[in-house]
């Protein structure tokens, strides 16, 4: 059978067991078993579990349940709610102020950690109920933490930026430094549009009010002096404590990336220890319970999707796709195009890592011959596997979202999220218009690029 | 992708007979196995904090944290697998949810357990091989700590094992308040 | 009426190129493929995932061994907590140059060792060797005395009982995080294949290089393997074309590992960096380091590990 065919059946079959409503992580691993059995080796069945095993025991990877620790540690604790309370009573003249903040925490911890579903469920836990307690509606507020959350493989360090650097023999200092403007432009991006949303969502709250509907939390007054906003900025300082150990535990070199994930877990929980007092079994127990849980979660999906990439790869599904791609000898622009469309659909099953190691051969050779920079391609692909992130049915930060709020509606997380999904659209156009925005920063400061 | 109310209705722990009383005892085991592995996430966390102060400020080789690390948490994923689907926290999409007449969708319900139970079942089985050939012939990580492979196989095994049970019960449940009225 | 061509897929870690660009590791599966192919009229073909694409490093020996894998170019001493022999694959000391490698192949060690992974299920193909070198942030890594306090990733089990004997702090990490451990300080020093070294561009932030040209006490044993049950299936003129290229492509590995380790020095220095090569002396401090501690430790692991070292102590 042509891998054409197998690959579409591949895609029916894996669609069809997601949305018969089947756990994510038993979908993808039922289908790549039963594809194994009919189109593979039969020693091949024999090394599912080993393969499950080698791609799960990696410390880059296993560091995700380490930082969603630290993330819950703060969002579970008041030190949470007292953050965000303080950076409200300072915002909340702004319009959006808060979702802003929010893309900035996310920010801010995705330059703390590799990967996304973590940023997006430290910053989530807390940020979510927040939003939602001042009035912004469940799907906006679920919208800005998934997409927030996405900055995770872009700003650095990131896993799949050293995976590509690796896969295209580029440098990882020169990709790290390119994927920073880009990743602010994103935040920008996300900044405006948490603006004028609220701006629309506040009209309709101050409408249905005035029309004799309920008064929506957005319209609570707050009125504080400045020596009471004053009063709460200590409130901030377990964020910024841990933030600076990190930081510098990291960027200082004295620990390595996953050491990093370690030390911010265990700073974490000793700051609440000292600052709030919880540090007894029953504090500390529902901040370790809902971290395993939502890692136990997270975890199963990614290592049931390595096996199922396992398969993918094997088949040769999409590299078949690639080099059809290549084969059609399309003009520079085209060919961009038709990658990063296949990058899309890839996305709709694999996560980044997964894609990057199966395209990457195959897409950048004929790239860098069309005259591409790879440098500048990895931050193109890396906010293209972003999208992947947030859409449905692999979504890794959407799973993360239901798990950190399980009330919001599905529908309602989709349509928060797709406005992202267009800015995201909107700034790979900007990064072709203008290819500095990406490529500046790592020439200027490691020197011009010598091919 | 919402948490569609579970069919453990008939899972009444306090109630008699062997459905309950194994109900009873896989939420013990599950309680057990949470309580160990939020010690196992500290332990991993502390391990790998203390390789930071004793490699940099000590000069001490630090070659066993990582992996130390690594057996701690990829034990506690798969052993808290069966906790986490004892809650339904293995998320899936549940857009037919909403769609589909009850009846119908607690067919769809079961069938979706039906299968995701043979995957883990099958998934255990070849753990076990797994687990078996790393203990007979001594395998072990090519490190320079060199620890047995069978501590993570074995608990690959274990988890995947007490998932797959998990699982059972819960289409056990299910069939049982099929046939009541 | 000809039957359907016999795919083998070739799997590796390292990153992919083309027939004639990038890593001469991939470089080596692609060759042996197309000339496969043109001696058996395309009856038998070979179809390279490179990158880990396909499986993890440590899962392909196993997958081997069941045949579910065909082929794999593959750093032998990855497999040493499944079969603890293969450890003498980078065993420091052992090789110092690529004469001595070469002839492994034919010498008792090379029969010793090619008829014990016939027993685990693998064939050997091609005997590939090559050397590596040091990286480092700072101060150069030469001599054993150089070591004391810095903290350096060995890569193996064996490097590292030989770096923490000099009295280095050795660090565990994965081999794609050197580039940022190294960048921020968290690491002083890295030891890897010439081509790694190439590959990994720790040029931007190394300023020490130590080059394994001429002489060197790492040296890799990464051959090209084969799963004995696939071999054993195929007819016996596909059988002589895959022993007779494989035997072809050892010359092609070796003349691209030599190339490799003279590129690397020329990379370096390019881009600032002190370039240091080994003295025998150097080399003999480094070898009597680790007879003392990885040789000793491997031979009593086993009888047939003590063989296999006095083996490999009459070759050198
Ligand atoms: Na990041
Ligand atoms: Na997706």
């Amino acid at each position: 059978m042509s891998a054409t065919l197998v690959g579409s059946l591949y895609g029916v079959a894996t669609l069809l067991l997601m949305f018969s409503g089947m756990p994510i992580a038993f979908a993808l691993g039922g289908v790549a078993v039963a594809f194994m059995y009919f189109f593979m080796p039969g020693a091949s069945l024999d090394t599912v579990t080993q393969n499950v095993y080698e791609e799960m025991a990696s410390i880059t990877l296993l560091s995700i349940p380490l930082f969603i620790l630290k993330g819950a540690a703060i969002g579970k604790s008041r030190a949470g709610a007292d953050l965000y309370g303080a950076i409200h009573a300072w915002m909340h003249r702004i319009p959006g102020g808060l979702g802003i903040a929010n893309v900035f925490a996310c920010a801010v911890f995705a330059a703390m950690a590799g990967s996304s579903p973590a940023t997006c469920s430290a910053i989530g836990s807390a940020g979510i109920p927040e939003m939602r307690m001042r009035g912004y509606s469940p799907g906006f507020a679920a919208g800005i933490i998934a997409a927030g959350g996405t900055l995770g493989i872009l700003l650095p360090p990131s896993i799949t930026m050293i995976l590509f650097a690796v896969a295209a023999e580029q440098s990882l200092g020169r990709l790290f430094l390119a994927g920073i403007f880009p990743g602010l432009l994103l935040v920008a991006l996300f900044s405006a549009y948490a603006v004028w949303k609220f701006k629309r969502e506040y009209a309709a709250a101050l409408a249905t009010w005035h029309g004799g509907g309920h008064k929506s939390a957005y319209l609570d007054e707050m009125t504080l002096t400045f020596a009471e906003k004053t009063r709460l900025l200590p409130r901030v300082m377990p964020f910024v404590i841990l933030l600076t150990g990190v930081m510098v535990a990291l960027y200082g070199g004295y620990a390595t990336p996953s050491e990093t994930a370690g030390l911010g877990g265990i700073l974490a929980l000793v700051l609440i220890a000292s600052i709030y007092g919880m540090w007894r079994p029953r504090d500390l127990a529902p901040i370790l319970a809902s971290t395993i849980r939502e890692s136990t979660m997270l975890m199963f999906i990614i290592g049931m999707s390595l096996l199922y990439s396992y398969v993918m790869s094997y088949l040769q599904i999409s590299q078949s796709a690639a080099q059809w791609i290549v084969g059609m000898h399309l003009s520079k622009w085209v060919l961009l195009t038709a990658i990063l469309v296949l990058v899309v659909v890839l996305g709709f099953f694999l996560p980044p890592v997964s894609i990057i190691l199966m395209t990457a051969p195959i897409i950048l050779p004929p790239l860098k011959a069309a005259g591409f920079d790879l440098v500048w391609f990895g931050v193109v692909m890396t906010i293209v596997m972003e999208m992947g992130l947030i859409h449905p049915p692999v979504g890794l930060n959407i799973f993360v979202i239901k798990n950190v709020a399980p009330d919001i509606p599905l529908k309602d997380v989709l349509w928060g999220v797709m406005p992202f999904v267009g800015l995201m659209i909107l700034a790979v156009v900007l990064l072709c218009l203008f290819p500095g925005i990406a490529v500046w920063l790592p020439d200027a400061v490691m020197g011009a690029k010598t091919v | 992708m919402s948490h569609a109310a579970p069919p453990e209705a008939a899972l009444d722990p306090t109630g008699p007979g062997l459905l309950a009383r194994t109900a009873r005892l896989m939420a013990w085991i599950n309680k057990a196995v949470m309580g160990l592995s939020m010690l196992a996430i500290v332990a991993a966390a502390l391990i790998l904090t203390g390789s930071v102060v004793l490699r940099y400020f000590l000069k001490i080789p630090t070659d066993w944290q990582d992996e130390a690390a690594v057996f701690l948490l990829v034990g506690l994923t798969f052993m808290c697998g069966a906790a986490v689907q004892a809650g339904r926290g293995h998320i899936g999409i549940q857009a037919l949810a909403g769609l589909l007449p009850a009846g119908v969708n607690r067919l769809r319900l079961l069938v979706c357990d039906a299968a995701s139970g043979g995957f883990c079942a099958f998934f255990s089985w070849k753990s076990w091989t797994l687990f078996h050939e790393a203990l007979a012939d001594g395998q072990t990580t090519s490190s320079s700590w060199g620890p047995p492979l069978w501590i993570p196989y074995g608990l690959m095994a274990t988890g995947m094992t007490l998932l797959s049970l998990q699982i059972v019960l819960q289409v056990a449940a299910a069939l049982a308040a099929w046939r009541r009225p | 009426h000809a039957a359907a061509p016999v795919d083998l897929k070739i799997s590796h870690q390292f990153p992919g190129g083309t027939l004639t660009e990038g890593d001469f590791r991939d470089r080596l599966c692609r060759v042996f493929a197309a000339e496969v192919e043109k001696r058996t009229n395309g009856a038998l073909k070979g179809t390279v995932f490179p990158g880990s694409s396909l499986m993890k490093t440590n899962a392909q020996f196993s997958a081997l061994r069941k045949g579910a894998l065909d082929m794999s170019l593959y750093p032998l001493s990855y497999a040493g907590g499944e079969v603890p022999e293969v450890n003498i694959g980078l065993m420091p000391g052992v090789v110092t140059n690529y004469e001595q490698g070469t002839a492994w192949k034919s010498a008792p060690v090379g029969k010793v060792l090619a008829d014990l992974l016939m027993d685990k299920g693998i064939k050997i193909v091609s005997w590939i060797w090559q050397a590596g070198g040091v990286a480092g942030r700072s101060t150069p890594l030469v001599e054993p005395a150089d070591a004391k306090g810095m903290k350096v990733r060995g890569g193996s089990r064996e490097m590292d009982m030989v770096l923490k004997a000099a009295g280095a702090a050795v660090i565990s990490l994965p081999s794609n995080e050197i580039y940022a451990a190294m960048q921020t300080g968290a690491l002083d020093a890295a030891m890897t294949s010439s081509t790694s070294l190439i590959s990994f561009r720790l040029e931007e932030v190394a300023k020490t290089l130590t080059t394994g040209r001429g002489k060197a006490y790492w040296f890799m044993l990464e051959p090209l393997l084969i799963s004995r049950s696939i071999f054993e299936g195929l007819p016996k003129d596909m059988q002589d074309v895959i022993m007779t290229v494989g035997a072809e492509m050892e010359k092609f590995g070796t003349e691209a590992a030599k190339v490799d380790d003279q590129d690397v020095a020329r990379i370096y220095a390019k881009a600032g960096a002190q370039v240091s090569d080994l003295s025998a002396d150097t080399v003999k401090r480094w070898q009597d380091i680790a007879r003392e501690t990885a040789w000793k430790d491997y031979a009593a692991r086993s009888d047939s590990c003590a063989k296999i070292l006095k083996l490999a102590e009459q070759a050198l």
